[in-house]
């Protein structure tokens, strides 16, 4: 015979408004096997624990339902309490009166009755629950960055001071992402590189920081604490240890006109390359698309002058197997090309340009040494345009998305300009500008008073070339939509950020969700901002969504502390209420009969394969087997099982079944 | 001697296979199937127009599994059997020696899945065409009417569970129906019951109903129990283009997600 406990809230008035409190607690009270029941004003206040508490001791409970508000609300606390109290906190349920009773019914009999009902059924349910106990998963305290980034950067960093190893795995031969590209940066127009640089250097250097750069994701395994990953390191074809970083290689390379991609094509670079000076680590690798001996088969000037001998043409790819506790996505995004806009050109005019490559013509360190030159004839354009929303916010071009940092940028590309090119005139064409952020509106406001930019609220419908120029044609709209045309010597497309190329991909391998613009799924949009949905995986910066550079240092430490949190522990304690796929004694061994649909459908790779094996190591059966560190308890397995062979702790069939009939047998 | 006589003598004398699941004359003017293994025994095997009965379902039996290596007489909802059972990890590839009769009464040998997937892809796999009429007439039923047929043939049902040892993809040790800890299927053979059993089983063949027939084949209260599978058929091609039983390492169309799968069917 059971003897358990009803605790039934008011919750100030959003219960007892509508639902006569004291009547639920009274009939509930009289049901078989309630020991005890009572209600009270606020059920998980420090009284009403206190009074939960107290009546497992008086009462010897061995069950308790709180009929109070949503278990997502107050579960934790009140199994937490029955723990203090002694009680098997898993023995605790909460039967939601709150938001599946009195908030959507009126004060009435039938509000009462129903509230009563949902008691009854957590009653029968709570008799038949189990004892659980916590899972404690191993925690490998190492953590593994993807993306070298300014996002990256501040996660390894982060993880890293707080004194935990970090593995940053980055594709480019350097660290550093787009922000190394960035002339200066909005609000404050500091100059991009002399605030990155030092950070990157200082991933180099760190002591608890393994940097692979050239290197790609190949496969992740494992779960929360437990991650397996391959990771290749694509031939660099130098010895890293020999190579002093001299660079004599990459001025005798006779390939000379290979498009600088870090320029964003505005500038060239030889076979044998560094990206660019500031390079972290600042070692060349061989592009071996363009290299002659490659192509060729003969050249080998680069070995010939290296003072140091590190030239390794036969180089091969190396795949190393890390094991890592926890993952931080930090792969960044990248911006549309000129090529999208058919509108624009479809990329034939040299002169538009996008945002990316504007930040190179501005930057002290690009192709022109920071002065504004178009890419064409190298003039400098007295007039220019910028473009903003240049299929963002467009679902014609399927990007129904605010890409959030362009209208900042294009504020910073006019003031720049202006800066620079003093009698110029910028103008900008816009939707609506969007400063919202510490210092932002303040910004566009002085482009637009001090710097004299000329702000047009309208679409471009076109730009074309005549005699030259650059004819760009759109409307104002705050003149009554009139046409508007200017001849620019230059066009600027603030092109809409996209998720990086092979995000996508990327997902799939390490097993997290994604939107359908790719970039990577939070767990929660407001309160698990860097969560993904797969535990020990956590988001950092602009592969999540468009992001500025001080969101993204802001993701990348609320990341890491979720890092620094799961490795604060050695072991992890997780929720038992898991998958479970039961077992009996031979010959059967278990109801699973090994179909493993389960295996495919389950969203979490919990479901392994086990083999039973008799004395002489022969199978004899193989069968699913829940990983109890990655099993999230969602049950879809439990659904697809055709035999009931898996079950799940706290919500099994036969607890659902002695729900369902506690109600039908009124 | 026919050649499948032979055949199958030379295979059991070189230990190719154990036993062989085959036909051979039943009671009256009925045929069964047989398990041979032995020379003698292969005498009995025979081969003619009745002997349509789906083998594979035999396979994965405990009481067969453990004559040892098997070699089966194959029609083409046998070779889609073993598809489908080798996609759910039951049987292995090269585990089981194939023998398929073609039309003209001779043998063609399947050693490996990949072969039988070729010989899938370019034989007629689909519905027979008073098959199909028949769930054209049922898909043409209001659902009122639809209800009530399959109501009033469910009446008949004894639940003698014929269908479900008949079924080639019904190989579960403990079925749901014999689970009574909580009952979710009632196990008398009234009205409810009779329904819960049906809609499960139809439910638990969607998408792995290889259209063999057996169930229907197998009903002593003649229920056109195959109509309630084969309709799910064409939804599922339809909806996620996925066939049971054609690919040994196909992925099951309703435990997988795919981001251009259809999602019509949610109101």
């Amino acid at each position: 015979m059971s003897r358990i406990g009803v605790f039934v809230c008011h919750c100030g008035e959003n219960i007892s408004a509508t639902v006569n409190c004291e009547k639920v607690a009274k009939i509930t009270g009289e049901l078989k096997g309630v020991e005890f029941s009572t209600d009270y004003k606020y059920m998980c206040s420090y009284p009403g624990q206190t009074l939960i508490k107290e009546a497992i001791k008086e009462h010897k409970l061995d069950g308790v339902v709180v009929a109070a508000c949503s278990p997502r609300m107050h579960e934790p606390t009140f199994r937490k309490a029955c723990a203090e109290a002694g009680l098997n906190p898993f023995l605790c349920e909460m039967s939601n009166i709150r938001e599946h009773c009195s908030w959507v019914h009126p004060k009435d009999d039938l509000t009462t009755e129903k509230a009563q009902d949902l008691v009854r059924v957590m009653v029968e349910k709570v008799k038949k629950n189990k004892a659980l106990n916590s899972i404690k998963v191993p925690v490998t305290k190492t953590a593994l960055v993807i993306g070298g980034g300014i996002a990256g950067i501040q996660a390894a960093l982060d993880i890293a001071n707080c004194g935990h190893k970090v593995i940053m795995v980055e594709r480019q031969p350097s660290i550093g992402g787009h922000m190394s590209q960035l002339s200066e940066t909005f609000p404050t127009l500091d100059c991009s590189q002399c605030i990155l640089t030092p950070r990157m250097v200082e991933v180099a250097q760190h002591p608890n920081i393994t940097l692979h750069t050239y290197s790609e994701v190949e496969s992740v395994d494992g779960f929360i604490g437990n991650f397996k990953v391959k990771i290749r390191k694509r031939s660099k074809s130098i010895d890293e240890h020999l190579c002093t970083g001299c660079g004599l290689c990459t001025t005798k390379c006779p390939q000379k006109k290979i498009p600088n991609e870090f320029e964003r094509g505005l500038g060239f670079r030889p076979a044998i390359y560094v990206p660019f000076p500031q390079a972290v680590p600042n070692k060349p690798v061989i592009d071996r698309e363009h290299c002659t001996y490659y192509i060729k088969g003969k050249c080998k000037i680069c070995e010939i002058v290296c003072p140091t001998k590190a030239i390794r043409f036969d180089q091969e790819d190396e795949v190393i197997d890390v094991a890592v506790g926890a993952i931080v996505m930090a792969t960044g995004f990248d911006v549309l090309k000129t090529d999208y806009f058919p509108e624009y050109g479809y990329g034939k005019y040299a002169d538009v340009i996008d945002g990316l490559a504007f930040e190179r013509l501005a930057s002290a360190s690009g192709p022109t040494q920071g002065e504004i030159r178009r890419p064409s004839d190298g003039k400098i354009p007295k007039k220019i345009v910028f473009v903003a929303c240049a299929g963002s916010r467009d679902p014609a071009k399927g990007i129904e998305y605010c890409s959030k940092i362009c209208c900042m940028y294009t504020a910073k590309h006019a003031m720049l300009y202006k800066h620079k090119v003093h009698d110029g005139i910028p103008y900008v064409f816009y939707m609506d500008i969007r400063a919202g952020g510490k210092n932002y509106e303040e910004f566009v406001r002085r482009t637009i008073v001090e710097d004299e930019t000329q702000y047009i609220r309208g679409r471009v419908s076109t730009i074309y070339e005549k005699n030259g120029k650059l004819i760009v044609k759109g409307a104002d709209t705050l003149m009554g939509a009139q046409p508007v045309e200017i001849e620019a010597d230059m066009v600027v497309l603030a092109t809409a950020g996209v998720a990086n190329h092979g995000a996508e991909e990327l997902a799939q391998t390490v097993h997290i969700s994604y939107d359908p613009y790719k970039f990577f799924a939070e767990a929660h949009p407001k309160l698990k901002p860097v969560e993904t949905n797969t535990a020990g995986i956590f988001l950092a910066g602009a592969c999540q969504a468009p992001k500025d550079i001080p969101e993204s240092v802001a993701a990348a430490s609320g990341a890491a502390v979720k890092v620094a949190a799961l490795f604060s522990n050695d072991e992890l304690t997780r929720d038992p209420l898991v998958a479970v796929v039961n077992r009996s004694a031979p010959p059967v061994y278990s109801q699973c009969v090994g179909c493993f649909l389960c295996q495919s459908v389950c969203p979490y790779q919990a479901i392994e394969r086990e083999e039973i094996k008799n004395r002489n190591g022969e199978v004899i059966k193989t069968l699913a087997r829940v990983n109890e560190g990655l099993c999230q308890g969602c049950g879809t397995c439990v659904a697809l099982c055709r035999t009931k062979a898996i079950d799940i702790h706290g919500y099994s069939n036969q607890q659902v079944y002695t729900e369902i009939m506690a109600l039908l047998n009124d | 001697m026919s050649d499948l006589i032979k055949k199958v003598t030379a295979l059991l004398n070189d230990k190719t296979i154990n036993a062989f699941i085959g036909y051979e004359k039943g009671s009256a003017d009925r045929i069964r199937a047989t398990f041979i293994r032995n020379e003698d025994q292969a005498q009995k095997l025979i081969l003619n127009a009745s002997c349509t009965q789906n083998l594979a379902g035999y396979l994965l039996k405990h009481e067969v599994k453990k004559l040892g290596k098997l070699g089966i007489l194959a029609n083409v909802a046998a070779l889609r059997s073993i598809m489908q059972l080798a996609s759910e990890f039951q049987i292995k590839d090269g585990e089981v020696y194939v023998l398929f009769a073609n039309a003209d009464g001779s043998l063609t040998e399947f050693t490996d899945f990949k072969s039988i997937e070729a010989f899938l892809e370019t034989t007629d796999t689909g519905i027979k065409s008073e098959e199909q009429e028949m769930i054209a007439k049922l898909e043409a039923m209001t659902v009122n009417e639809r209800w009530l047929f399959w109501n009033k043939e469910f009446e008949k049902c004894i639940k003698c569970y014929a269908c479900r040892a008949a079924c080639p993809m019904c190989y579960c040790h403990r079925c749901t129906t014999d689970v009574n800890q909580p009952q979710w299927i009632p196990v008398a053979s009234h009205e409810l019951g009779n329904l819960d059993y049906h809609l499960m089983r139809a439910m638990h063949l969607a998408g792995r109903c290889v259209n063999c027939g057996e169930c229907a084949t197998a009903c002593p209260m003649d229920i056109p129990l195959n109509l309630l599978t084969y309709q799910l058929i064409s939804p599922i091609k339809a909806t996620f283009g996925a066939t049971a039983g054609m690919k040994a390492d196909a992925v099951y169309a309703l435990s997988t997600y795919k981001p251009d799968d259809k999602e019509n069917f949610i109101i």
